[in-house]
């Protein structure tokens, strides 16, 4: 039997890759970048047709109510300040969210996390992913699962999330940011100052 | 206001009598004029004070709008020095940002990691000690060269402590040339990967240059601090059946990338095109002083399946690997792989070698299921074998002049007609309360314990037992079937993701009366009898 691949396998093949990379729809292909700053909260809140946004300056008296409220989960970053926004449908409130950042193993990965009126998860999406590896995190059937957690929840992988085989410190990273997020907006909206 | 009251008195007195009038006028004028003095100084002095005051608090009101102006100035003299200052600041990240270099990014992105491990082990072989053994480190470099552009790199150090060379050339009535070489045993540095990606989109990606081939789930997640065993499998590494040992990589190009399958479901493919497994030679030099006898001086060279080369290919023919995975959700996967291409360098008939692998995960909870399993089949190995024969000559040639005896042997080495086997690990993570509060738990968010319980087989099917040549003709070829059966039990801590303490028992058993030795690439056992080993491992392994 012989093996060798002929040229006109190979011609084939090239030909294949050219007409891939001269079409046009292959622009919008995997980056990255996945959301901008503007598109983020209407990934997680679709039905919303105005958003409030907010930037919260960080101190280090919210870093201390965001680290009370997360009990013993430490973050990886501090960010300097949040970008926050309030969802809404006519004028009522669907929900908040907050746009977070934890490193992977790496690198800082960013994503934004909408929080319902009864504090509890409503959905995240990835907007940046930095890391080589682990990019299965932005799966929507493995954001999924952080529908419907709340602080009180570990969000650890192995113990209420599904983990993804060689990705564990992205899927620590992002329970850790998700609890972030739940924390702020506990401080922010629903306890703090800008309580609607 | 006292002026008017002296004239009203004195209008009035001219009413009456004109002298007396007149005497009463100037005793008035006279007592006035004694009188009046006084007034006016006290009237003097009242609005002296007044002034004073007044000029005091004028004063005050002075002084304190001087204060107030200036503190007003300092103000903002403080915050146009504040906006100055923000401004440079702001400009300079600004300038900053924008001005730097494509080199400079590229080194701030660029991520040095590295994997490892090590481990203690005790065998009931005679001939293997109880030893620690550092098996590997790993430098593993990540850098996205630019938008949709990645590359990848791991370089391996097995065993690895020193290689050094000397060389020299001298003239001394004659040119010579003294050359030395040092290294430790076992050590190897190995280029693992070394790759370049380009995203075209997530279900086309172009990969080239030393890629993983994708055969089995094995030697694409090979990561030693990615398993909770301190020894990889049988089939991966310590047989092998796939056609070369994991890690395996060969130099060569092509697509992989993933699509979603349903609302929870998705599909990952790899297809590579591979310079490819070929038979290679091995060198072995022995200097053996004997007692009794003369002094051996042997070179082996062995003939034996290993990765393809990364420079010129000795073999006209590439080889083709693929991988396709479907996982229906997160957790589970079922994964078919093939490999196929020529294994026999151009001086020997083309023959290929092709193996499938199937391979799986299924998780319920804290129960994980995971497995491989390969089949290769090396065709045509006695022509092969034959063609061997009538290229080398003889298989071995030897020569005794005076007290030194010279041999050199030929061997063709761990071919069988087909290989197969299995690994499974059944898996169970855990993690008790009390431990929460103490040195293992009190540190660390997510620490676990998995106990784990590996299962498996190897099926030799006519592997190459005894081969002699004699003037290009095969004199000897012997064949056997064979069997290799491994147990082992498992406890590993973990206190983050990347770090596994590991603790195993292992049984390992081939046929009785056979050695391990002939079966496997780690077990020394020079004994018929010693058929089984009963061995204790202590691992470590890490990444970061």
């Amino acid at each position: 039997m012989d093996s060798k691949i002929s040229l006109r396998q190979i011609g084939i093949w090239l030909v294949c890759l050219a007409l891939s990379l001269g079409s046009s729809q292959f622009a919008l292909g995997q980056e990255g970048v996945f959301l901008k700053d503007e598109e983020a909260p209407k990934a997680v809140f679709p039905e919303a047709d105005s958003f409030e946004r907010k930037v919260v300056r960080s101190n280090e008296e919210i870093k201390a109510k965001i680290q009370q409220r997360m009990g013993k989960t430490k973050t990886s970053l501090w960010e300097d300040s949040y970008v926050t926004f309030v969802a809404k449908k006519g004028e009522t409130i669907l929900g908040y969210a907050a746009i977070v950042e934890e490193i992977g193993k790496h690198r800082p990965i960013t994503f934004i996390v909408g929080v319902g009126p009864d504090r509890k998860i409503k959905d995240a999406a990835l907007m940046v992913y930095r890391e080589a590896y682990g990019g299965e995190v932005r799966d929507r059937r493995f954001l999924q699962q952080y529908k419907g957690k709340q602080l009180k929840d570990p969000l650890l992988p192995y113990r209420d999330i599904q983990n993804i085989s060689g990705a564990t410190m992205s899927v620590e990273a992002i329970g850790r940011g998700s609890k972030k997020a739940l924390a702020l907006l506990e401080v922010v909206y629903f306890e703090g100052t800008e309580r609607k | 206001m006292v002026l008017k009251k002296i004239f009203w008195t004195t209008s009035i007195t001219t009413v009456r009598g004109k002298k007396e009038k007149q005497m009463k006028t100037i005793i008035v004028i006279l007592a006035s004029l004694l009188i009046l003095p006084a007034v006016c100084s006290a009237q003097e002095g009242d609005l002296a004070a007044e002034v004073r005051e007044l000029r005091a608090k004028l004063e005050r009101l002075e002084k304190k709008m001087t204060d107030e102006e200036a503190q007003k100035m300092k103000r903002a003299e403080a915050e146009r020095a504040a906006l100055t200052e923000q401004v440079k600041k702001d400009v300079m990240t600004d300038v900053a940002a924008k001005s730097q270099s494509y080199f400079g990014k590229l080194v701030e992105q660029t991520k040095v990691g590295a994997y490892g491990s090590m481990r203690y082990g005790t065998s009931s072989l005679d001939d293997l000690h109880n030893t620690f053994t550092f098996r590997r480190l790993v430098l593993t470099v990540d850098s996205p060269i630019a938008e949709r552009l990645k590359a990848n790199l791991e370089l391996e150090f097995e065993r690895f402590t020193e290689l050094e060379v000397e060389k020299r050339l001298f003239s001394s009535r004659g040119v010579g040339l003294q050359q030395a070489v040092e290294g430790t045993n076992h050590s190897e540095i190995s280029l693992e990967q070394a790759w370049m990606q380009y995203d075209i989109a997530d279900w086309l990606k172009f990969r080239a240059g030393a890629l993983l081939v994708p055969l089995g789930r094995f030697n694409i997640n090979h990561d030693d601090n990615r398993w909770d065993l301190p020894r990889r499998s049988l089939i991966d590494r310590g047989v092998p059946v796939l056609p070369s040992t994991a890690a395996w990589p060969e130099l060569g190009a092509g697509f992989l990338g993933d699509f979603s399958a349903g609302t929870t479901g998705k599909v990952s493919y790899q297809w590579y095109v591979m310079n490819g497994v070929a038979l290679d030679a091995e060198l072995e030099q022995i200097s053996q002083t004997r007692a009794g006898d003369t002094t051996k001086f042997a070179q082996e060279v062995e003939l034996r399946p290993s990765r393809g080369t990364f420079a010129d290919d000795i073999k006209s023919g590439k080889a083709l690997a693929t991988r396709w995975a479907y996982s229906p959700w997160l957790g589970d996967e079922i994964g078919v792989s093939l490999y196929w291409g020529r294994y026999t360098p151009d001086f020997l008939p083309s023959r290929p070698v092709f193996s499938l692998a199937l391979d799986g995960k299924k998780t319920w909870g804290p129960f994980e299921i995971e497995g491989q399993y390969v089949h290769t089949r090396w065709s045509g190995v006695k022509d092969v074998a034959l063609a061997f024969a009538r290229k080398a000559i003889n298989s071995e040639t030897e020569a005794e002049i005076g007290d030194v005896e010279t041999e050199v042997e030929f061997e063709l080495a761990n071919l069988a007609t087909s290989k197969q086997g299995y690994w499974v690990d059944f898996r169970y993570r855990f993690w008790p309360e009390f431990l929460g509060n103490t040195l293992l738990g009190k540190h660390f968010a997510n620490p676990q314990l998995i106990a784990t319980l590996r299962l498996e087989q190897v099926w030799f099917n006519q592997l190459i037992k005894e081969m002699a040549f004699s003037s290009t003709s095969l004199t000897q070829f012997e064949k056997e079937n064979r069997l290799l059966n491994r147990v082992t039990m498992g406890l590993t801590y973990r206190p983050v993701p990347l770090v596994a303490l590991q603790l195993a028992y292992e049984y390992t058993r081939t046929n009785r009366g056979k050695s391990l030795s002939s079966v496997t690439n780690f077990l020394t056992s020079s004994k018929d009898r010693e058929y089984f080993q009963h061995a204790v491992l202590m691992g470590l392994a890490f990444g970061f």
